[in-house]
């Protein structure tokens, strides 16, 4: 099927006058990464239009450094790693004013050694991975000050082992993904209690084989990839029926349209064909591409990139 | 995009369907471009505010909206802000969860003269009571909540009716867990603020803290707790909660055992937790003068590690005759040991044995009502380690069996963790015995652990298991001269790394496969027995010849 799945990417950005393409012009940037990784990791990149991308995210970079989801629209720490990363994807980061990129990123940690998303101030752990990724691409983790950036995410540590937002939030699948990647990145991995929040990732698996983001809440194949990621950064992943979640993840396809929804049935989208497919790669499925499960790339660009993040064993 | 049902529908439906989209994506850019014309000339107008009012009604994520309406606002009287927190309210019912409209909510409450928190509070009553998962009301709760110093116990009762209800109620569980230490903090240290949280830096996190809850208020806890699975046996919050509570102290941050070695001149040294040594102000002092020492951590995959190493300058102590006085401190956290073994772990008290005892005895009369109940198997599990490891090992062990039959998806979790409760009950078999051997044969083990606690072991048989490595925390086991781990499924020996006693090592029909999987034995000076038996590396030509070119020293070679 990833051929069908190759497809439906490919066509997807062509078809500019749909009304939901269009509404999610705000998170544009991010939906070019998600195509162009998943293509990658299929193998088949070079279906993508790599000037008319790069010409695209030049012209999103603003004067503060930061980068924007699409023309028009304000920089945010989102949008500058989704465009870092699909830079990296071509080996041409330097498409950007990197120094520029770095400085605005440095400008975003607050006292407390969060990090805003954007001059707003909106603080979300989302946001100190986001950070950290973008900065490891770029070879400048030096920029911040990193103590006090793992501080902050110790600090949104839960009873339960996992992690939320800020300070006191729940946990969440979402949330965990970025705090082990984080905590990953910044070679802090033996701070996590990874028995238990290895539990609790365990036990976002349903009856149904597919995974949760959180206790009592339905699966979705997204959850393939911020659970499973989670789960391979601290060295539980055979924690979870492997084969059921397969099962689960191949349901959620769309034989006629190619991608994958969030759950059987629904709608296909590029979001959920990425988690679909980097989830399926992190199970082992052989005709996919390594994908790190860190920072959702394919590992070759990686090791290209001489970049290797800690994993628990 | 989540929860979109893929619905089919004739031609006629779908033309009619591309039609009506069509026109909406018209308005919707004639809306979107006007508002970028107007802002990249420097408007801040009432029509603007119209405009992205229009459009973040039904898209709420448009961030930038959000940013030129502040914008805007910036420039008006803040008796203007009303009429934005009633558009902000309509915004929410439509949208709940949408990042922007709590945060925009957020930004325009903090900039009033005088916010009225009280409403905002009962906007998060509101909400939380359409939908008391919803984590993005929460998190706005808790900034209302610290703005206006609402006091933690009034909070702790807002839990409480939450919870009275029946579905979804872990996040009212979880608020529980950050609320309780700050209410009743576990004296003596370290300082806690009992009713406000601080404003300057981050609450304390409910695990990496020692804000533990304090026993009194503990033990009422489980009352609570325990009416909850009662009630509802397949309410996994409360089950969760209780694990949490059943957690056993933390050891406190010591040193946990100081090896010397006259012979080698050498000191190890094992920490409670994985420490980086080289930043962390560990001083050896030898008859009262401080050492000059290199420390290195057991293995390089390590640069944090329960144990660390360092050579003694030569001479120092290797003579035989004279008594030495040696001690290492840890100046960081102002602790030291001196050569002893100490074991760190926390006894109950009387009150919370007695009351362990009755949430067993009620657990299993639970059981017996639902047997299949795999949280209700496993508390019971948790609950007999918390009074009595060895004396419930046999009940364990039975558990977990039942535990892989009726939650099957999960038995490789159940596995690791009965391992490690197999480990951690022979190693208190061992300490009470007081020798140093260590026999883990024959117990089902699929993964190792506590290998920072067997610094002092000399033998150790891990003999008919299902361990597929010996991982780099095996370089841990700084005195073990005899390896026993016949029968497993081993392929990997990276902890055999720099073992400087390992004499005899048997490794017999396991998954050696390579003559590379073996090239770290190279590291172990002492070692002459070597058993390689039933691997798959003996079938490969000329391995008796290979192996004598590597492992020169190993005269007792058994292929």
């Amino acid at each position: 099927m990833l051929d069908k799945h190759a497809d439906y990417i490919a066509a997807y950005g062509s078809k500019k006058d749909d009304y939901e393409y269009t509404l999610s012009e705000y998170l544009r940037m991010s939906g070019i990464y998600w195509g162009l990784t998943v293509m990658d990791l299929m193998g088949q990149l070079t279906r993508m239009n790599q000037q008319e991308i790069s010409d695209f995210i030049k012209s999103c970079q603003h004067d503060c450094g930061g980068v924007s989801a699409s023309i028009g629209h304000d920089p945010h720490v989102l949008y500058t790693l989704s465009a870092v990363q699909i830079l990296s994807l071509y080996d041409n980061v330097n498409v950007l004013d990197v120094d520029k990129v770095v400085e605005y990123v440095r400008g975003l940690q607050q006292e407390d050694g969060s990090f805003a998303g954007d001059k707003w101030g909106e603080i979300d752990t989302r946001f100190s991975f986001c950070a950290v990724a973008t900065l490891a691409l770029l070879g400048r983790l030096d920029a911040i000050n990193m103590d006090k950036a793992v501080e902050f995410v110790l600090s949104c540590m839960n009873f339960d082992g996992g992690f939320g937002c800020r300070p006191g939030s729940e946990s969440h699948a979402g949330q965990i993904y970025c705090c082990t990647g984080f905590l990953s990145i910044a070679g802090q991995l033996h701070q996590v209690n990874a028995d238990l929040l290895g539990w609790w990732l365990c036990e976002r698996q349903l009856p149904s084989g597919g995974l949760n983001g959180r206790p009592e809440k339905l699966p979705d194949v997204c959850y393939s990839w911020w659970v499973l990621a989670s789960l391979k950064i601290i060295g539980r992943i055979h924690w979870i029926d492997k084969s059921k979640l397969r099962s689960f993840i191949l349901a959620c396809q769309d034989e006629e349209t190619g991608g994958f929804a969030d759950r059987p049935g629904d709608m296909v989208d590029p979001f959920h064909t990425l988690f679909g497919v980097a989830g399926l790669s992190l199970l082992g499925e052989g005709q996919i591409k390594d994908v790190n499960p860190v920072l959702c790339m394919p590992e070759d660009v990686l090791e290209r990139l001489g970049l290797h993040p800690d994993l628990l064993s | 995009q989540h929860g979109r049902v893929k619905l089919k529908s004739t031609a006629q439906q779908e033309e009619e369907k591309r039609k009506e989209r069509e026109k909406k994506l018209k308005i919707y850019v004639a809306a979107r471009d006007a508002i970028f014309t107007k802002r990249m000339e420097g408007v801040l107008d009432d029509e603007a505010l119209q405009l992205t009012q229009q459009l973040l009604s039904s898209n709420p994520d448009f961030a930038t909206l959000w940013n030129y309406r502040r914008e805007i606002l910036l420039h008006l009287e803040t008796k203007m802000y009303e009429a934005e927190l009633l558009f902000l309210e309509s915004c929410l019912k439509v949208n709940p969860k949408s990042y922007g409209s709590w945060h925009h909510r957020g930004w325009v409450s903090a900039r009033l003269p005088r916010p009225d928190w009280a409403r905002e509070l009962g906007l998060c009553d509101r909400c939380l009571s359409l939908d008391d998962r919803n984590f993005h009301c929460w998190d706005y709760r808790r900034m209302v909540v610290k703005m206006s110093g609402v006091p933690v116990d009034q909070e702790l009762q807002f839990t409480d009716r939450l919870i009275g209800s029946n579905f979804s109620n872990y996040s009212s569980w979880h608020y529980r867990s950050t609320l309780l230490p700050l209410l009743h903090p576990e004296s003596p240290d370290p300082p806690s603020p009992c009713h406000q949280p601080s404003h300057s830096s981050p609450p304390p996190s409910p695990q990496t803290h020692s804000h533990r809850v304090c026993e009194e208020q503990l033990l009422k806890e489980y009352e609570l707790v325990q009416n909850a699975f009662f009630t509802d046996p397949n309410d996994q919050s409360a089950w969760f909660y209780y694990r949490w509570l059943l957690g056993r102290a933390e050891r406190e941050e010591m040193i946990s055992c100081v090896f010397v070695s006259r012979e080698e001149e050498r000191v190890a040294v094992a920490f409670s937790r994985p420490v980086n040594a080289s930043s962390s102000g560990l001083m050896l002092v030898l008859d009262g003068q401080p050492q000059r020492v290199e420390w290195r951590s057991v293995h390089p995959h390590f640069r944090h590690s329960p144990v660390w190493i360092c050579a003694l300058p030569p001479g120092t102590i290797s003579d035989i005759i004279n008594e030495h006085n040696l001690t290492v401190h840890w100046t960081e956290k102002h602790t030291h040991r001196d050569s002893s073994f100490l074991s760190g772990r926390s006894e109950l008290s009387v009150e919370k044995t007695s009351v362990l005892q009755s949430e067993l005895q009620s657990c299993n009369q639970l059981l017996e009502l639902e047997p299949q109940n795999k949280w209700c198997l496993l508390t019971i599990v948790l609950l007999m380690r918390a009074l009595d490891p060895l004396g419930y090992e046999r009940e364990t062990l039975s558990h977990f069996q039942t535990l892989k039959e009726v939650d099957s998806m999960r038995s490789a979790y159940y596995g690791d963790l009965c391992s490690k409760f197999m480990i951690e009950n022979t190693i208190l078999k061992m300490e009470y015995a007081e020798v140093r051997v260590f026999s883990l044969s024959d117990k089902n083990l699929t993964m190792l652990c506590h290998l920072d606690q067997l610094l002092l072991v000399t033998h150790i048989n891990l003999s008919c298991n299902q361990l597929l490595r010996l991982p780099p925390q095996f370089a841990m086991l700084q005195c073990l001269e005899v390896l026993e781990a016949d029968d497993n499924a081993i392929e990997n020996l990276d902890g055999l790394y720099y073992l400087p006693k390992l004499q005899e090592v048997s490794l017999k029909n396991n998954q050696i496969s390579k003559l590379s999987d073996l090239q770290l034995l190279t590291s172990c000076p002492k070692l002459t027995c070597l058993d390689l038996r039933g691997n798959p590396v003996t079938q490969i030509a000329n391995i008796q010849s290979e192996l004598t070119e590597l492992l020169p020293s190993v005269t007792d070679l058994l292929i």
